[in-house]
């Protein structure tokens, strides 16, 4: 950032409110549903839902926030790969080696694409998809196209111990990275300089924001979080996986998008992605408790995402646009009508 | 990086925009050689059979890919499911040979032209984005086809027409590639002579110019991407004659390698530009370029991380040489 | 307001390539005045403004603020000397709060305390730091944009155009903040085309003329008259007595309610094919939305529009081609003309299904098409295959208006500033072009902010401002004087 002397912080939360309500309900559905099956959701789906909204959320997070500075990052499903799989090969002596490699290698690669984005002025979204790519060779490629195993079993039944019922290590880093960005967006001028970038990327820059700065830090962090979510991942599990899918794509996308994220940038943030993020493993958690088949889970995580691409295309933008302003000029009209007519009277 | 910069409006050089065709030049002729190099450096590499099977391989992929191409030029980047709905194809393909060997081919095509097409229309209307429609619609046929099928491969019925001609050799040639050539050809003709060909053009350069001149954006759009569909189903029933059977990992790295294709073909990722016939090329480079590795004994990451390079470079070069990329 | 200078420039001049666009002028501005710059399109009043912002730097000339020397190099730094503009495009980030946006780039330290005084002093006490800025109305959003100018301790403050979008009791405001400014010694310039407003808030005014400062006089001892006279000069050599045009099926076209929501809220018009209509008026006036409504462009525009009898759709690019309607955007780069194909793509890109057969192009009937317009544009036949993309600004609006004349089943032209960036030859030629289509009993109806053209081309002048209609004259009974006030109508209003 330029050389701004320290202002005094204030605090600004400017994101939409409505993705809480939609966790809510969901919240509701999970515990209303599981009976009329004859099943139960208990704290242990609680439990449940946060150790995977841990893992998950970071990736939606990764993601999200290339989405706020008006980009996007497919290769998040790639860096969560390698990251794992880089700490799952280095780090059989010492968890912390491979934490810190896997995401030295990805936070690089990262770095590396948000520079060609921002120098270059690429569509991220083309780079990125042959970004994904290389992730997904290289993740192979160490991993020999097979899951690798990890001898270190005790760092993942650490992570996983339930601590006070629903919570755990793995938890309490996710809920510690999500604060962490979720205090970056809205206290520090790189969080405002973000949102600026992505809310209005040429008057950012007349404005004096180093935009291509921004951009370049937003893309590592996007391959970090991913990565992070990975290694917590690959640890807890103890395997690390050569093709996780397209899936933890897929979770980030729509928990970003009813997080009330916009493709076009700007809006949303930390906390909404973490409603999002809930929401949607409390979806997953819910067909698992009432033991739906598998497919049941892709299938409703695919309509859901098209439903919410949907909502958020420019069509629809547009039109509620219209339905609000034709609202607001019935309003005028009514109220110059009734003043007019007290007036004569 | 003055602010003067940024707030005057930019023009490339024309010493800036020779050095950048000089780039994109200089790359292909290393690309090219690294690739002679590596062909003659390969054992079994110059052999009839080895032809046979680049060629076959190709084929497939390159069907795929000429309707990705539509895809491309219009302006709408990529189908990331092509590969998933040429799977799923094989499927109803092989499902629906109780009705004959025609009956087959056309429940199939139509499958395959209206699961995309729907797509297309979506986002042709709505303006949503491509990426994740496909994507989307990607998980929604896995789920549906898995739900379906209860996982398991399908298998002809009883008494069904036989279908092996569809993959035997013809005068010593597979006969995917004759239909690869028709393909090609037919491909080429419609997008360069067509009434449909020329707005699909326009509207990938352009679409706020399209919509100025009247062009139909959804018709167009939908168009494209039911192309897509009919060559995904037409390339899905050939693997289903092939495999006898129709299973979801039939589409593993279908999609990228029609992907790859397209970009190393020449047909730029912003839209507006390219063909046919240069996918057809590009079809048959990654045919190779898999095939050398294969050879040499490297597996499916190995080449994921070659192709992922070589797509990368491809987007950076045509972003490079467009006048039109970049955004303040 | 003192007799001090704050600011003075003398002997400006900057050209481009052949066009003078400022001509060894000198202007001063005084300490605590608000000073109007006035002027036509391309008279010099914005290439001033972009210099004095830094985003120019002009050929010879020099600037003093207080008495001392100074060249802003880019906007940074005639920040740092004390000059804000506040653009007509606005500058803020609709998605972050308005402190946020007052501080955004911003490289003083400034307590949240010295914005809200900033805020109140520009009469937005009931305006929240913490509101997101995209939800205020534009003229709030305006005066934020004021304010973050004055955050930079602008000494002075250059407005321009900056109630082209607003509504009345908006204005007042910025009138207000504005009158409030001047007294604490700041100095402001003011560059607008809405004379009302220049004659009520302003202490002076300076007019331009084809790169020129014409004269600075006092707003006291001017009315709008005396500046109209001031902007025009003397009157160009227009075509007198246009020839009557009577071509033998003419078009018919009835408009009537026609509402753009939020510009436009009723426009009728009723038109002839054979007789050209200028929609006339200046930025916001609402011309360029009626057309891109009759053009289909506009999705939630309502209301009848008639053409022969046949009601034409709105809201669908498509229908109204179909239906005969042919538009030619003001941008032709962003919206016109495909620019990375040749000219034969472009030209016939209105007219597909007229030189195809059974879904396919026939070459045959391109080619005649295409060496049709080619020979009534004037340009070689051998350039046809060229991207449109490396010719002239000329030859593109050439390509561009042609690729919508000539086409048996049109019936209504729209031209949004049909010769924009053409030197004088080249606007000829495309008039020439636009007459063609009127004989053959087409409805036509252009825009243009630029009086030459409105005299030149049209046979009815329609003046528009402020999203109404203000007049309507036939060329005959029109004067460049009428036509320009009527463009340029004050805060008044026209009774509803």
């Amino acid at each position: 950032m330029s050389a701004q002397a320290r202002m005094k912080p204030r605090f600004s939360f400017a994101e939409p409110k409505w993705p809480v309500f939609l966790l809510l309900a969901l919240v509701i559905l999970t515990f209303a549903i599981p009976p009329i099956f004859n099943q139960a959701s208990s704290a242990f789906t609680i439990y449940n839902v946060l150790q995977n909204t841990a893992v998950l959320g970071m990736v939606a997070l990764g993601l999200g926030l290339t989405m706020i500075v008006g980009e996007f990052d497919l290769s998040v499903a790639g860096t969560y790969a390698l990251g794992g799989m880089v700490a799952v090969k280095l780090g059989t002596g010492n968890p912390f080696v491979g934490l810190l490699a896997g995401l030295a290698v990805c936070v690089t690669f990262g770095l590396i694409q948000g520079l060609i984005i921002a120098k270059l002025k690429i569509n991220s979204m083309a780079l990125t998809l042959g970004g994904y790519l290389v992730a997904l060779g290289l993740t192979g490629t160490i991993g020999n196209n097979k899951s690798q195993s990890f001898s270190n079993y005790d760092i993942g039944i650490q992570l996983n111990q339930p601590i006070g019922t629903v919570f755990s290590i793995r938890i309490f880093i996710g809920i510690a990275v999500f604060l962490a960005v979720f205090l970056l967006m809205n206290l520090t001028n790189l969080g405002r300089g973000m949102r600026a970038t992505g809310g209005g990327r040429r008057a950012s820059r007349t404005a004096g924001v180093r935009v291509d700065a921004v951009v370049i830090l937003t893309f590592g962090a996007s391959a970090g979080l991913a990565a992070l979510g990975g290694i917590l991942q690959a640890y807890c599990t103890a395997t690390a996986t050569s093709n996780p899918g397209l899936f933890p794509l897929i979770f980030a996308v729509t928990a970003c998008l009813l997080g009330g994220l916009g493709l076009a940038g700007g809006r949303g943030g930390a906390f909404g992605i973490a409603c999002g993020a809930l929401t949607i493993a409390m979806l997953s958690e819910l067909f698992s408790t009432v033991a739906a088949p598998q497919y049941v889970t892709g299938l409703f995580t695919g309509l859901l995402l098209i439903v919410v691409t949907t909502a958020a295309s420019p069509y629809v933008v547009r039109k509620w646009r219209e339905r609000r302003i034709d609202r607001s000029l019935k309003i005028e009209s009514k109220a110059l009508a009734t003043s007019d007519s007290s007036s004569q009277s | 990086m003055s602010v003067v910069e940024d707030v005057l409006p930019s023009r490339f050089s024309i010493s800036g925009m020779d050095a950048r065709r000089k780039i994109t030049l200089l790359v292909t002729i290393l690309f090219f050689a690294i690739l002679i190099f590596a062909t003659v450096t390969t054992t079994g590499f110059y052999s009839v059979q080895n032809f046979k099977a680049i060629i076959t391989a190709a084929a497939i992929v390159g069907i795929i890919a000429v309707g990705m191409t539509y895809i491309v030029i219009s302006g709408n980047l990529f189908s990331l499911s092509v590969g998933i709905t040429a799977a799923v194809s094989a499927s109803t393909f092989i499902w629906a040979l109780r009705f004959g060997l025609v009956g087959a081919i056309i429940i199939a095509v139509v499958f395959g032209a209206v699961v995309i097409g729907l797509q297309g229309l979506l986002i042709g209307f709505t303006g949503a984005n491509p990426i994740i429609v496909t994507i989307a619609a990607g998980a929604l046929q896995e789920a549906v086809a898995i739900w379906i099928t209860g996982g398991v491969s399908v298998y002809p019925p009883e008494n069904s027409p036989s279908f092996a001609f569809l993959v035997s050799p013809l005068f010593g040639i597979p006969f995917p590639v004759y239909v690869f050539v028709v393909a090609v050809v037919l491909g080429e003709v419609f997008i360069k002579r067509s009434r449909f060909g020329r707005g699909i053009y326009l509207m990938g350069e352009s679409p706020r110019a399209g919509r100025t001149a009247g062009l139909p954006i959804t018709r167009l759009t939908t168009g494209a991407f039911v192309v897509a569909g009919v060559c995904a189903a037409v390339a899905g029933i050939l693997i289903g004659a092939f495999n006898q059977s129709g299973t979801m990992t039939a589409s593993r790295t279908l999609t990228i390698d029609a992907i790859s294709a397209v970009l190393v073909g020449g047909t730029a990722v912003i839209g507006g530009r390219g063909s046919v016939v240069r996918t057809a090329i590009g079809a048959i480079v990654i045919a190779t370029i898999s095939d050398l590795l294969l050879l040499r004994g490297y597996s499916t990451p190995v080449q994921l991380l070659v192709l992922g390079v070589i797509v990368t470079v491809v987007v950076i070069l045509s972003y490079l040489n467009s006048e039109r990329a970049g955004r303040s | 307001m003192s007799e001090t200078l704050r600011l003075e420039t003398q002997g400006i001049t900057k050209t481009y390539g052949h066009l003078h666009a400022l001509n060894d002028t000198s202007f001063d501005l005084r300490v605590g005045e608000v000073h109007a710059l006035l002027g036509h399109n391309g008279a010099g009043k914005s290439t001033l403004v972009k210099i004095l912002s830094g985003v120019v730097h002009p050929d010879s000339g020099t600037v003093r603020i207080d008495g001392e020397e100074v060249y802003p190099r880019n906007p940074r730094h005639a920040q740092d000397l004390g000059v804000a503009l506040v653009d007509q495009e606005l500058s803020l980030v609709s998605v972050l709060t308005v402190e946020e946006n007052l501080r955004l780039g911003s490289r003083r330290v400034v307590s949240s305390e010295e914005l809200r005084t900033l805020l109140d002093t520009l009469g937005l006490e009931h305006v929240k730091l913490t509101t997101l800025t995209g939800s205020l109305p534009i003229g709030e959003q305006q005066l934020v944009e004021i304010a973050r100018a004055l955050s930079r301790d602008a000494k002075i403050l250059i407005l321009d155009e900056p109630t082209a979008t607003l509504s009345e009791p908006e204005i007042e405001r910025v009138f207000a903040a504005v009158r409030r400014l001047a007294a604490q010694g700041k100095s402001v310039i003011y560059v607008s085309h809405r004379l009302g407003e220049v004659l009520t808030l302003c202490q002076r005014a300076t007019v331009f003329r084809d790169g020129k400062v014409v004269g600075t006089k006092d707003v006291a001892d001017l009315d709008r008259a005396g500046i109209v006279e001031m902007m025009l000069g003397h009157l160009p050599d227009f075509r007198t007595g246009s020839e009557k045009r009577t071509p033998e099926n003419p078009q018919r076209i009835s408009i009537q309610g026609l509402s753009i929501p939020p510009r436009v809220p009723a426009f009728d018009l009723e038109v002839q094919g054979g007789v050209i209509v200028a929609l006339a008026g200046q930025v916001g006036c609402g011309a360029s939305e009626v057309l891109r409504a009759l053009a289909g462009l506009v999705p939630n525009a309502r209301g009848t529009v008639n053409l022969n009898e046949t009601k034409l759709p709105l809201g669908s690019a498509v229908k109204a081609l179909a239906a005969g309607v042919f538009f030619a955007p003001s941008d032709r780069k962003e919206e016109g003309l495909f620019l990375s194909h040749s000219i034969v793509n472009n030209l016939v890109a209105t007219r597909l299904p007229r030189v195809s057969r059974g879904g396919f192009i026939q070459k045959s009937r391109q080619n005649a098409v295409v060496m049709k317009l080619l020979g009534l544009t004037g340009i070689a036949p051998e350039r046809r295959d060229l991207d449109v993309g490396v010719l002239s600004g000329g030859n593109q609006q050439k390509v561009l208006v042609a690729r919508g004349i000539n086409q048996p089943r049109s019936k209504m032209l729209l031209f949004d500033e049909p010769a924009r960036g053409v030197d004088v030859g080249g606007r000829a030629d495309i008039h020439d072009l636009i007459r063609g289509a009127a004989e053959q009993g087409n409805v036509v109806i252009f825009h243009s902010t630029d009086l030459d053209e409105v005299f030149d081309l049209a046979d009815v002048i329609v003046t528009m401002f402020g999203g109404r209609v203000v007049s309507v004259r036939s060329r005959a009974e029109a004067t460049p004087a009428a036509v320009l006030t009527d463009m340029t109508h004050g805060a008044e209003g026209i009774s509803a």
